[in-house]
């Protein structure tokens, strides 16, 4: 039941979640022939700078669907909505007060700590597995509807890469939900952290292979077909010493 | 024989931050006893439930409920299947139904009663379908204490079970716990600021205040104890520090004296005497009075 318990006070974050990033994979997919029709005025666009290097990146990637899929979806929409998600998925303490949550009941109950964090926790990570996974293989479904077709075994790749790597940010989350006992505070650290991550590897575009978006957008995997695998490791790293910390915080604390 | 013990804490202190919540406290609450836990609010009532219940760590000293240690997380989930509680704030999961509630719970305790759940359903008139957060004050606390009354525990801990609640939604909840410890074979441990309460439905007291226990026992032989004692004189009343054993409060108040003592009153009159008072009256007190009379002590 505690199961159940975890699945009602995340549905619905998980739902709207799920809701969005299929809309979002369905317009990807379906904008295609409009962003077609408009390369050609996009490429005679003659702007200098970042803004115009930007465009020039954005026509070149939008050349090939391949290219404009994954510069739009796995590299854009689903990296930053389902960051966001993940963090949210997160927040909201395990003990909280948060939508209704009620420590001392929960507390009373002949369940260790540990093992409500952990259910807790588990029920986020198939949360976000479905959020990664369901709406990225909307992707090679719909593709032969407007003509194209794409890689399941891409999709996969790519959301292997966002899954794996992205797990940081739930983890971050979830461990500031076993300091925290509101919603905001987690949420809102989690979302700072991501858009300093963020803004960090714009500022160093030039550094190669580095950087956690780079690592779940799968950005070696795509220009070069090899797996990001020191990323891979390191965020699986950083992602078990958080889940190690949040157990051990629960364990330790006073309600 | 010696009776076996439910509860037992023992020199129990818990500090917050550098504030301390609980200044030793040593009680026991032997099994079967419904024992009332009185205390003004801050006293540290809440913070000695949430120790017996493993949710906050003594800083030292024990507690053991069942003879189990109350710290050890092993121990503590063992505790907790054996014991039915209900919080202060009565919250309850508001995303559930009350159906849903009873099935979420049932889950965690081997011994759940069905029977029990459907006849105080049935009693308490609460709805089903209707979420937890649609129920008012008083249908929540009847729902967190169907909850508690249903696990098939051996012990109850409320932590103020009729705070918030209306006088006739009180007295409601209280014969249902009066009717429930009629048939059931348990300990029951209720903190409460409301004497009247306790006194209704308790056998044992403890007494807490500033974290420290400064009475305890059944509520018969202390109220065999303790005493008040009226003394009135000719003229304004003597100011005189007794030195006979347990006495608790003395107030003057122009011409009359009053001791309240909790070891007997012969020793105290044995004192009184050379102080020459024109009339003597022993009378036995009330709760309230042993409550009061210990507490302000302790101011």
């Amino acid at each position: 039941m505690l199961w159940y318990k975890s699945w009602l006070e995340t549905r619905w974050r998980f739902l709207i979640g799920f809701a969005l990033l299929m809309l979002s994979a369905m317009g990807c997919v379906f904008g295609y022939p409009r962003v077609i029709q408009l390369l050609p005025a996009a490429s005679s666009i003659d702007a200098g700078g970042e803004i115009g290097r930007r465009i020039k990146e954005a026509v070149q990637l939008a050349g090939t669907y391949r290219g404009y899929v994954w510069s739009q979806w796995f590299g854009q929409e689903l990296l930053q909505m389902w960051t966001l998600f993940a963090a949210l998925v997160g927040s909201g303490s395990v003990f909280s007060r948060v939508s209704g949550d009620a420590a001392p009941f929960t507390l009373s109950l002949p369940a260790s700590r540990n093992r409500v964090l952990g259910i807790r926790a588990a029920t986020g990570f198939a949360e976000l597995f479905v959020l990664a996974f369901v709406p990225s293989l909307i992707i090679p479904l719909c593709s032969p509807v407007i003509g194209q077709s794409y890689s399941f075994g891409d999709a996969l790749v790519y959301s292997t890469c966002l899954f794996v790597a992205g797990s940081a940010f739930y983890c971050l989350a979830l461990l500031l939900s076993t300091v925290f006992n509101d919603l905001w505070r987690p949420l809102m650290i989690t979302c700072g952290v991501a858009l300093v991550l963020a803004l960090g590897e714009q500022a160093l575009r030039s550094a190669s292979g580095g950087g956690i978006f780079r690592v779940m957008s799968a950005q070696t995997y795509f220009q070069t077909g090899s797996l990001p695998w020191a990323g891979l490791v390191v965020s699986l790293a950083l992602s078990s010493a958080m889940l190690y910390g949040a157990d051990a915080n629960i364990a330790r604390r006073d309600f | 024989m010696s009776e076996a013990l439910v509860i037992e804490a023992a020199d129990l202190r818990k500090e917050f931050d550098g504030v301390a919540a609980l200044r030793g406290l040593t009680f026991q609450v032997p099994a079967g006893r419904i024992c009332g836990f009185l205390g003004k609010n801050g006293a540290g009532k809440t913070t000695c439930i949430k120790v017996l219940l493993g949710m906050a760590r003594p800083t030292s000293g024990q507690a053991r409920v069942f003879g189990l240690p109350a710290s050890d997380q092993t121990s503590s989930v063992e505790i907790r299947r054996r014991t039915g509680f209900v919080s202060e704030e009565k919250d309850l999961y508001d995303f559930m139904t009350v159906d849903e509630m009873i099935r979420f719970t049932r889950d965690f305790f081997p011994r759940w009663r069905n029977d029990l759940a459907d006849r105080y359903l049935k009693s308490f008139e609460l709805p089903r379908d209707r979420k937890v957060k649609a129920l008012s004050r008083g249908m929540r606390t009847k729902l967190a204490l169907l909850l508690a009354l249903s696990r098939g525990a051996e012990l109850l801990i409320l932590d103020e079970p009729t705070s918030g609640l209306d006088p006739a939604a009180s007295e409601e909840v209280l014969q249902a716990l009066i009717g429930h410890v009629a048939t059931e074979q348990m300990t029951v441990f209720f903190s409460s600021h409301q004497i009247a309460e306790v006194e209704q439905i308790a056998d044992s007291v403890v007494i807490i205040d500033t974290g420290r226990a400064i009475v305890s026992g059944e509520l018969d032989v202390l109220r065999e104890q303790f005493r008040r004692i009226e003394l009135v004189f000719d003229g304004e009343a003597p100011d005189v520090a007794f030195q006979a054993p347990g006495v608790q409060r003395v107030q003057r108040k122009g011409r009359v004296m009053t001791i309240v003592c909790s070891m007997g009153s012969d020793s105290v009159l044995d004192e009184t005497r050379p102080l020459a008072p024109v009339s003597v009256q022993v009378a036995p007190v009330t709760l309230k009075e042993i409550f009061l009379g210990t507490i302000h002590k302790e101011d």
